[in-house]
């Protein structure tokens, strides 16, 4: 008795300490795992954001140069009619830009969802298949693709079919074909994951109590899969905002962007703490959206997090 | 938790992605040893044999960055990021460089090619002596330029540009300084105003012109022109057009303005920060060598800065046939050039934004 006693206290204290030496082993593998990334998140990422917001309160100086002294102007300034116009005229962009892209995308995600395994798997590498090139060597394919002797032209007028060339480029047409292009496939990506997880027994379930297609739709399928729709909105709308090579390269550079105002403040008008403040704001609005969304219930992993 | 943090900083990767596209990169450059030189050149000016032919002569290796505008050149002199040593400047700029001593003085009696410059080529403001700067390969102007066959009304001024008969019909460069210079002289006003009222008005002349505009570029309206896209440009590309292809000589013109036409010029500057004067000297003296030279103006067209005597015997047949060059004397002696400075810049930028801002 008194032997086992002995032994029997001594049983969880050595499962403890395999249980520490194995949780300290798990922790040391994860933390060489992840100090790579997190050094280059904080040198690259958290390190920059933190310098351009300490950027954003200084003042300009001569050429460009920064002054140490501390101001808001740079914040006030913001609220010029001005500059609102640009970030209003930014916003519009993104907008419709999101919602056109959402819209086709969606039912082409759901199509990709509704075939076999291996015909989606094809059909997911075509959609990224634009990711994998340069978005200034895709715009430059749509500059020869639609301008006045371009290839769609130049067809369309060696088969008769008109006779002066059509006005493709330079237009908000152009813009719209070059945004929809550059950001389909982050909208069809989360909304295609939503679509797959959704429980087909629940679509089902509608049907056998009496639901149209429509009714299924709107009542079931729309929505369960709303994260993935939110996720795509995100997705689109953010990087949106400030991507003005679409305007500039198709839309011929009449317009202005958050994006080219930012650029203007580092180049041409060299006022640094200005176009640290604009970023910073931007950046600002963007965090916003993302929390607005995970307290609207939606899943950060469905934004690629 | 750690999920949230994680995917925090994935967004904000996201961000900082978002606004890295927002900024053009001027291109790598490399801290360079004893035996090499960095310098930085605007893309699309110098042939690459020209550098190749340095280092075989010399062994000095040279690293080339390129750039696309001059305030690259400043911001990476400012923030002192790279050491560099030779630089190529818009003469528009010259002025800044001098007066922020971001340019050492240059040893002039080692360039030996400054007596053979022609007569037009001067120092720019700022440094008329050409104590700090030495011009380089590149006078030119800023004009409008139009298709002689599709071209809808005669241009006899800047103004005409807001023609409705123009709608969709021009493309024009996106410079501040070209633009708002441009307006003013033609409003009868000095490009280098810094009156905000006559800013303003240039502002409301380019506003009308504006509605004209389908394409506002960034370097060049080559394209435009070429295409068909555009019948009318204001910007610096006549003499690659007419290096393009011969055709284009009967093809496009210059219009006549009753006001002048912006003229500009590059130059070379050493960074005051640079170490290796000297062997930047030498590359400037190689470079402006009529020979070599020569191969840069073969490759992508241009007003020789030496004078004909000097490079013609280099350059290909019939170059000064070329009607950018007949032209340039007559262009040059009406012309504005201007000194950038940070107030007119100011006053400029804003209402470029409220130009822009508004469709």
């Amino acid at each position: 008795m008194t032997k086992t006693s002995d032994v029997v206290p001594e049983t969880p204290v050595v499962k403890k300490k395999h249980k520490d030496k194995k949780s300290f082993k798990a922790r040391l593998s994860s933390f060489i795992m992840c100090a790579p990334i997190s050094l280059w998140s904080v040198l690259f990422i958290l390190l920059p954001m933190v310098l351009l917001a300490f950027m954003s309160f200084m003042t300009k100086g001569a050429l460009g140069r920064i002054v140490y002294k501390f101001t808001l102007e740079n914040y006030a300034e913001m609220f010029k009619p001005v500059y609102f116009t640009v970030i209003k005229q930014s916003l519009l962009i993104a907008f419709w830009t999101t919602l056109l892209t959402v819209l086709l995308g969606y039912p082409l995600a759901n199509f990709i969802a509704s075939v076999k395994k291996k015909t989606s798997g094809i059909l997911t590498v075509l959609l990224m298949l634009p990711l994998w090139v340069s978005g200034l060597v895709i715009l430059f394919s749509f500059v020869i693709l639609l301008n006045s002797s371009g290839i769609i032209n130049t067809f369309l007028m060696n088969i008769g079919l008109i006779k002066e060339p059509l006005d493709l480029l330079y237009n908000n047409f152009a813009v719209i074909i070059g945004m929809l292009y550059m950001f389909l496939p982050f909208a069809v990506l989360p909304m295609y994951s939503s679509i797959e997880k959704l429980d087909k027994g629940l679509i089902e379930a509608s049907k056998d109590l009496g639901a149209g297609p429509v009714k299924t739709f709107l009542k079931v399928t729309l929505p369960l899969t709303s994260p993935g729709i939110f996720a795509a909105v995100i997705l689109t709308f953010i990087p949106c905002i400030g991507y003005y090579m679409v305007t500039d390269m198709l839309g011929g550079g009449t317009s202005m962007m958050v994006g080219n105002l930012i650029y203007r403040q580092f180049t041409i008008s060299r006022d640094w703490p200005f176009g640290a403040a604009l970023a910073m704001v931007l950046a600002i609005v963007i965090l916003l959206m993302v929390f607005i969304y995970t307290k609207l219930g939606g899943d950060l992993d469905d934004l690629g997090a | 938790m750690k999920k949230k943090m994680m995917s925090l900083i994935l967004l904000l990767a996201m961000t900082v992605t978002c606004l890295s596209g927002c900024g053009s990169s001027g291109g790598s450059d490399s801290k360079g040893d004893v035996d090499s030189l960095n310098i930085m050149v605007w893309d699309g000016t110098w042939s690459e044999e020209v550098f190749e032919d340095f280092e075989e002569e010399t062994g000095i290796h040279v690293n080339v960055s390129f750039i696309d505008n001059t305030d690259t050149i400043i911001s990476k002199l400012i923030e002192g990021s790279a050491d560099y040593d030779l630089v190529d400047i818009e003469s528009a700029y010259v002025k800044s460089f001098v007066d922020n001593e971001l340019l050492t003085k240059l040893d002039t009696e080692k360039l030996t090619y400054q007596k053979d410059l022609i007569d037009s080529v001067g120092g720019a403001i700022g440094d008329e002596a050409m104590e700090y700067t030495t011009p380089d390969m590149a006078p030119g102007y800023t004009c409008v330029i139009y298709n002689k066959e599709t071209c809808p009304i005669e241009i006899k001024s800047f103004k005409d540009l807001a023609d409705p008969a123009l709608e969709g019909e021009v493309a024009m460069v996106n410079s501040t300084i070209s633009l708002y210079g441009m307006a003013l002289e033609a409003l009868g006003y000095s490009a280098d105003s810094t009156s905000e009222e006559e800013i303003k008005e240039a502002n409301d002349l380019l506003t009308d012109i504006k509605k004209n505009v389908k394409a506002f570029v960034g370097e060049s309206a080559v394209s435009q022109l070429e295409n068909g896209e555009c019948s009318v440009a204001f910007c610096w590309d006549y003499s690659t057009l007419c290096n393009d292809t011969k055709d284009n000589w009967d093809k496009f013109e210059i219009a006549d303005l009753d006001s002048p036409n912006e003229y500009f010029c590059q130059y070379w500057g050493i960074p005051s920060s640079s170490k290796k004067a000297e062997a930047a000297t030498e590359l400037i003296n190689f470079m402006m060598k009529p020979e070599e030279l020569a191969k840069d103006y073969e490759e992508y067209g241009g007003v020789p800065v030496l004078k004909e005597e000097v490079i013609e015997e280099y350059l290909p047949e019939g170059y000064y046939d070329n009607p950018s060059i007949k032209r340039y004397e007559e262009l040059y002696n009406n012309s504005w050039k201007v000194a950038v400075n940070d107030d007119q810049i100011n006053i400029m930028d804003t209402y470029y934004t409220e130009l822009m801002g508004n469709q």
